[in-house]
């Protein structure tokens, strides 16, 4: 195929100014929708994401813009051009014959090809980068963490605490300190989903799968269960809140104390 | 065949009372009166032959909705060309005539017919059935979601009808363009006279009519209440739904894997001479690629489906977690069927789009190497990305790393079409009519589908975005906004060919411009929803994502209302519509160099290639030029058409 059909654009001194020929329209709109495209992209993550609770969620928030300010000079690009493409010469779209004349006969153009596809590659290569950076440093163990054991079956969640007696339906956590949460299923596939922690695991019977985070912020949050489960998955959530770690060793104490008064304890999914 | 220039119209042959042996009496009508008695038979026979109880509901179920499709299948005829091999007696020339349909007029559309015309058409429609049956049923969801804690559906309902949305949408999207169009205008493409195997087309869209009603049957059967993904173990204890869901994904499997086989081989050993790999119209590539990465990802789905139905009706456990099985199991063999498969979808109209843009840019496709390579580039890799699906799962977090990389990696290929199609549309004599501004609205969604992929491609990202209303509308811009677009611009571009009438283009742009806003109004409610953390598949949601809700549904009712219209101006103008000349868009390709409508066997004279069909905007001598493209040695544009028309 040939690469180098780009019909002359007149003599050297009879070219028009760069910002009046196409290219250079292109290179007007394209900065253009880049810049609302990237302003967009730094305020609405920001306003329409959940207050995130944890370190993971600012992992996702960052992500979010990161990524958006990568593609959006990339889906400008491809707007600026169609939108060019479509200001320049056009056919009126009632006619019933086709133009009087060709578009040019252009079969590729190899550096246009070769920097496109540069570039891509580099913004995956950077996308990578940034998301194995993110994924190892959130996969590393934290020492002291605390091990929450999550059980899910249809449709509600039990939370348990492993060296105490509590079993609880709502997600209490200490603020500042690195949680485990170990992770299974009585019946079918959960998700577990604290959505304002920002990270998820399924929740699979007979398997325990692990999910590590740090709350970071005092708050309310959601437990939502994010894989179908049957009929009331729809109603599968439970409470979270994030309190001091002494509020926190607190409720341990009166939730431990009630349980052991009451005498007896809900064995679920707690003989794993 | 070695049929040449034959001297009358061949579907003008009269044929004698006995042409067609038992197939003169077989319809659609047969089809289901066989298909409802061998039903009730298998019916009958598991129940006397099976023990009460659940398993025995389900072996009973899932053998009646079998013995519907054999019978089905068989009534309509599937069986009497295999069945003459068995008696030894060979069919005779008028016999292959009046199964292509000579001498039926339009009743030929119910038969079992062996022109690949006839199933274009008729996959054409069962496209739109599908479509109307998934997109009444996003209606109700959209209803539902109205309001935070609706009663219009309750949950098991709300679940049957997410569940069949999904099923119904993604077999309509795999065949929406390989089935009516694949089948009708490839052979025409490359210069074939039918398909390679043209009763297994017919066998591959009987196959997918009577999966229809199986799906259907869901809904009195209880409701399948796992989404479209139907993940083990929750499909295991599902209710008797499932079985009949099952056996449909089996028929439809079989359809698939039987129509991909056809294609491959029409556009393998058919091709006209001279139509040489290099000249193939991108449409043609982009149809056999699309099909031959259906027949990797549609035997996965056979077979999960085939293990889903063992564990409801044999009592094995292979998805059962307690005793040995796993439901990664099921979901590492439900994504290597899908992720193959989206890229199933995809492919075909995108290599739509670039016919469609080079023909009203009047230029060359830009990069016509580059755009095959990543067809095939993409097929290859999307063979290594399933598993993002399950970054969640708790299943390996050792390949999240690799699964991200793969995943990161197809948007080179695809980032390439993107820039072919734009590269096809720069400096060209733009002529917009219906089919460009599809061809611009796939570039506006598939680029928004696109650019919302790569968050989700990133895993610590997906931990948040799983599950959740984003990824739903990340797909649906993709898959709807993106292929299915393209796939009306394939539509309005072969509607003359196809109907032999010009598409109503003053209803058709009222309707493009309702569907445009209405994508954008739909989808952007539903990232809004799903930015704010709302889940995917809930039937009551917190009040805080009512607003988006809200957008939604309006988007979605205005989505509708501008396909309704649309549909209207295809109905409209298939029959009322200006009679169409045969090259209205004065394209190169073969298809548009026979009359319109297309006689049976396509061809009067065998065409000889000497370019590809992209010549535009080059001098008439030039190598490729347009009166080089098609017309040559052995006239078929032109000349050929009038021969074939008058009789000697």
């Amino acid at each position: 195929m040939s690469s180098e059909a780009h019909p002359p654009a007149g003599g050297p001194t009879l070219r028009p100014p760069f910002l009046t020929r196409p290219a250079g329209k292109v290179c007007v709109v394209w900065l253009l929708l880049t810049a609302i495209g990237i302003t967009v992209g730094l305020v609405a993550p920001r306003r329409l994401l959940p207050g995130f609770d944890a370190t993971t969620g600012t992992d996702v928030l960052r992500t979010v813009v990161f990524f958006t300010v990568l593609a959006t000079p990339v889906a400008g690009f491809v707007y600026a051009v169609a939108a060019i493409s479509l200001m320049g010469r056009r056919h009126p779209g009632s006619a019933d014959e086709p133009p009087p004349e060709d578009g040019a006969p252009l079969r590729g153009n190899r550096s246009a090809t070769v920097v496109w596809l540069v570039v891509s590659s580099a913004l995956v290569v950077v996308m990578l980068v940034w998301g194995v950076a993110v994924w190892s440093n959130q996969q590393s163990s934290a020492p002291g963490a605390l091990r929450v054991r999550v059980t899910g079956q249809q449709w509600l969640w039990t939370f348990a605490y492993p060296g105490t007696s509590v079993q609880s339906r709502t997600l209490v956590l200490p603020v500042d300190r690195p949680v485990l949460f170990e992770v299974t299923s009585l019946d079918v596939t959960h998700g577990f989903w604290p959505v304002d922690l920002g990270t998820q695991v399924d929740a699979n019977p007979n398997e325990v799968t692990v999910l590590r985070t740090t709350p970071d912020r005092l708050g309310r949050f959601e437990v939502r269960c994010s894989q179908i489960c049957g009929l009331y998955h729809s109603l599968m959530d439970a409470p979270g809140v994030v309190v001091t770690p002494s509020a926190f060793s607190r409720w341990l104490q009166s939730e431990g104390a009630s349980v052991a008064t009451a005498g007896r304890v809900a064995r679920v999914g707690a003989d794993r | 065949m070695t049929v040449d220039a034959p001297p009358r119209r061949l579907e003008d042959t009269p044929l004698g009372p006995a042409a067609g042996g038992l197939y003169r009496h077989q319809s659609a009508l047969t089809g289901l009166a066989a298909g409802v008695v061998v039903g009730f038979l298998g019916w009958a026979a598991a129940h006397e032959l099976v023990q009460a109880g659940s398993w025995g509901t389900d072996r009973v179920v899932a053998v009646t909705m079998v013995g519907w499709i054999v019978g089905f299948t068989l009534g309509v005829g599937a069986g009497n060309a295999p069945l003459q091999w068995v008696v030894g007696r060979r069919p005779t020339a008028e016999d292959h005539l009046y199964w292509a349909g000579v001498g039926q007029g339009r009743a030929r559309y119910w038969k079992y017919c062996t022109d690949h015309k006839v199933v274009g058409i008729q996959y054409l429609v069962l496209t739109m059935v599908l479509f109307g049956i998934g997109g009444g049923l996003a209606m109700l969801i959209r209803t539902q979601l109205l309001t935070p804690h609706s009663t219009f559906l309750n949950p098991n309902s709300y679940n049957a009808v997410v569940s069949i949305h999904g099923t119904a949408m993604i077999i309509a999207t795999i065949v929406m363009v390989t089935g009516p169009f694949a089948n009708f205008v490839v052979p025409l493409m490359i210069g074939a006279r039918d398909m390679a195997f043209p009763r297994l087309n017919a066998l591959s869209f009987w196959l997918l009519v009577s999966a229809v009603p199986c799906l259907l049957a869901t809904f009195v059967l209880g409701g399948v209440d796992a989404g479209w993904t139907t993940y083990a173990p929750l499909s295991i204890q599902a209710p008797v739904a499932m079985d009949a869901f099952a056996v449909a994904i089996i028929a439809f499997a079989l359809s698939a894997t039987i129509g991909g086989i056809n294609l491959i081989v029409t556009v393998l050993t058919m091709r006209a001479p001279g139509m040489t790999p290099g000249r193939l119209p991108i449409f043609t590539w982009g149809s056999v690629v699309g099909s031959a990465l259906g027949l990797c990802a549609m035997p996965a789905f056979l077979l999960v489906m085939l293990m889903v139905l063992s564990d409801r009706t044999m009592g094995t456990s292979l998805f059962d977690a307690a005793v040995g099985g796993s439901g990664w199991l099921y979901e590492n063999l439900f994504w290597i069927m899908g992720h193959p498969e989206v890229y199933v979808i995809l492919i075909p109209p995108v290599a739509a789009l670039f016919e469609v843009v080079s023909t009203f840019a009047r230029k060359p496709v830009f990069g016509y190497r580059i755009v095959v390579g990543a067809f095939v580039a993409i097929g290859l890799l999307s063979l290594a990305v399933w598993a993002h699906h399950m970054f969640t799962s708790g299943w390996a977090p050792d390949l999240a790393v690799p699964f991200m990389a793969s995943t990161e990696l197809i948007s080179l290929p695809t980032g390439l079409l993107v820039l072919c199609l734009i590269g096809t549309l720069w400096d060209g004599y733009l002529w917009p009519r219906l089919p460009l501004y599809f061809a611009y609205l796939f570039v506006w969604d598939f680029v928004i589908g696109g650019v919302t992929g790569i968050y989700l491609s990133d895993v610590p990202a997906d931990q948040f975005f799983h599950g959740d209303m984003f990824v739903t509308a990340h797909f649906h811009y993709a898959l709807m906004g993106g292929a299915m677009i393209g796939a009306t611009a394939a539509v309005c571009y072969w509607f003359p060919k196809i109907t032999g009438r010009m598409l109503d283009e003053r209803i058709g742009k009222v309707a493009f411009w309702i569907i445009a806003v209405g994508i954008q109004v739909t989808f952007a409610g539903q990232f809004w929803a799903g930015l704010q953390g709302m889940p995917r598949r809930v039937a009551w949601y917190n009040p805080v994502f009512q607003h988006a809700n809200q957008t939604a549904s309006v988007g979605a009712y205005l989505l509708m209302a501008g396909w309704i219209v649309f549909l209207y101006a295809m109905v409209r103008s298939a029959h009322h519509g200006r009679p169409a000349p045969a090259n209205p868009w004065r394209a190169k390709s073969l298809e548009w160099q026979v009359p319109s409508p297309v006689p049976l066997e396509n061809f009067a004279v065998q065409p000889v290639v000497t370019s590809d069909p992209y010549g535009y905007g080059q001098a008439d001598d030039a190598p490729g030029g347009p009166d080089r493209t098609v017309e040559n040695s052995a006239p078929v544009g032109r000349d050929g058409a009038e021969r074939q028309g008058t009789p000697p």
